[in-house]
């Protein structure tokens, strides 16, 4: 301990205390809920980005219809990458099943697979939200402006659909480092871990 | 124990319902924000197209109905995680475990943030694709009065219109899955059997 940490009965022992003071449990089931609602929310997000546009544009010129509902399907697969995340996030967290007696955690509860897991999860779900917000809006814009494109001159849909494959590719990296990140986090669930 | 850990890391402490009664209210929230900004920007659509094509108004009701189908989402959700949160034992001890109140709040978050980027997404999108039906519809009637060769009647029929109505009920649909997404999750997290205490 340095001599400058405050010894108030307020005071906390340093980040070490307020980031173990949350449970893992709810570390863990925060990176779910980010995952899957931020993976979301970029999708709604590039989805009502194109496809205000498509049908905008489709009214003057009706061919471009069926053709541009591919930037939607895009913006539609980013939510998926958030549902597949949650539901291996969820088949990772496992209840304390044999580990408590009488309230509180037994002497061989194994804390640091614990907490690593509450962090790793957290974190994991973070990289597939944020990413997917990014992706999905990039998808949005993008679907955009290539149903716009192609209204005009249908030439330039396969170019402009391109772009937007680029834009999706980033949600894939999310949910691939989500997993790599995902797959070492072990929650004990009975004394012998 | 290792003495870095904070004292009195209970598996029940008396303050996890927080967590779990927040779930259910965040859950129900959102949801209906969504629901409600949905069904306010299909609205105004559905109004504006009105005025031209009276006709096209009980077809273009399905944004409305999927706007409000987000909220019926929230509803179950809350009430399903609402009712697996329980009280105190007869003794006074905590029953309802920190695991339970953390997913419970989870599955609250996730249905609800879902279900309010569906409806915006609904609305915004849904706005556009009914104004565009009725401009497309007026303009296509516009066409057939004037190509009409002896006096117009007032049966002129909205031509292709339909057709631009069927790619904006497929964006539509696409938008109210995302909300129908979050409501999976939420039920599969609230599903998996939950830790509760009791007296030993």
């Amino acid at each position: 301990m340095s001599s400058s940490s405050c010894t108030g009965e307020y005071c906390n022992a340093g980040w070490s205390e307020v980031l173990t003071s949350m449970s893992p449990y709810g570390w863990g089931s925060m990176g779910l809920a980010f995952g899957l609602s931020l993976s979301v929310i970029g999708a709604a997000w590039g989805i009502f980005l194109t496809g205000s546009s498509l049908v905008g544009a489709a009214v003057k010129s009706p061919r471009i219809r069926s053709k541009n509902l591919i930037s939607v399907i895009f913006c539609e697969a980013t939510a998926i990458y958030g549902v597949i995340m949650a539901i291996v996030l969820n088949g990772l967290m496992k209840k304390p099943e044999g580990g408590i007696e009488n309230g509180s955690f037994t002497d061989e509860w194994n804390w640091s697979s614990f907490y690593f897991a509450g962090y790793g999860v957290f974190s994991s779900g973070l990289s597939v939200g944020l990413t997917n917000v990014a992706s999905g809006v990039a998808v949005g814009i993008a679907g955009s402006s290539c149903a716009l494109a192609d209204a005009q001159d249908s030439s330039l849909f396969v170019k402009i659909l391109i772009v937007e494959i680029f834009a999706s590719a980033l949600g894939i990296f999310g949910i691939i480092v989500g997993i790599i990140q995902s797959n070492s986090c072990q929650f004990p669930y009975d004394v012998a871990n | 124990m290792n003495e870095n850990y904070v004292a009195g890391f209970d598996a029940c402490p008396t303050w996890s319902p927080v967590l779990g009664y927040a779930g259910a209210a965040i859950c129900i929230i959102f949801a209906n924000w969504g629901a409600a900004v949905g069904t306010w920007k299909c609205g105004l659509g559905l109004c504006g197209m009105g005025i031209n094509h009276p006709n096209g108004i009980i077809k273009n009701l399905i944004g409305i109905i999927m706007a409000g189908v987000l909220g019926i989402f929230g509803l179950i959700v809350a009430i399903i995680l609402g009712g697996g949160i329980t009280g105190p034992d007869e003794n006074g001890m905590a029953t309802y475990s920190q695991f339970n109140g953390w997913s419970d709040l989870a599955a609250g978050v996730c249905c609800g943030a879902t279900c309010l980027a569906a409806g915006y997404a609904t609305g915004i999108a849904g706005e556009t694709s009914i104004l565009a039906v009725g401009v497309r519809a007026m303009g296509n009637k516009h066409r057939q009065s004037r190509g009409a060769p002896g006096g117009a009647g007032d049966d002129f029929d909205e031509g292709d219109a339909s057709k631009l109505y069927i790619a904006g009920v497929t964006i539509l649909s696409f938008a109210g899955a995302l909300g129908l997404y979050g409501f999976i999750v939420a039920l599969i997290i609230a599903s998996t059997p939950g830790y509760y205490c009791s007296a030993d």
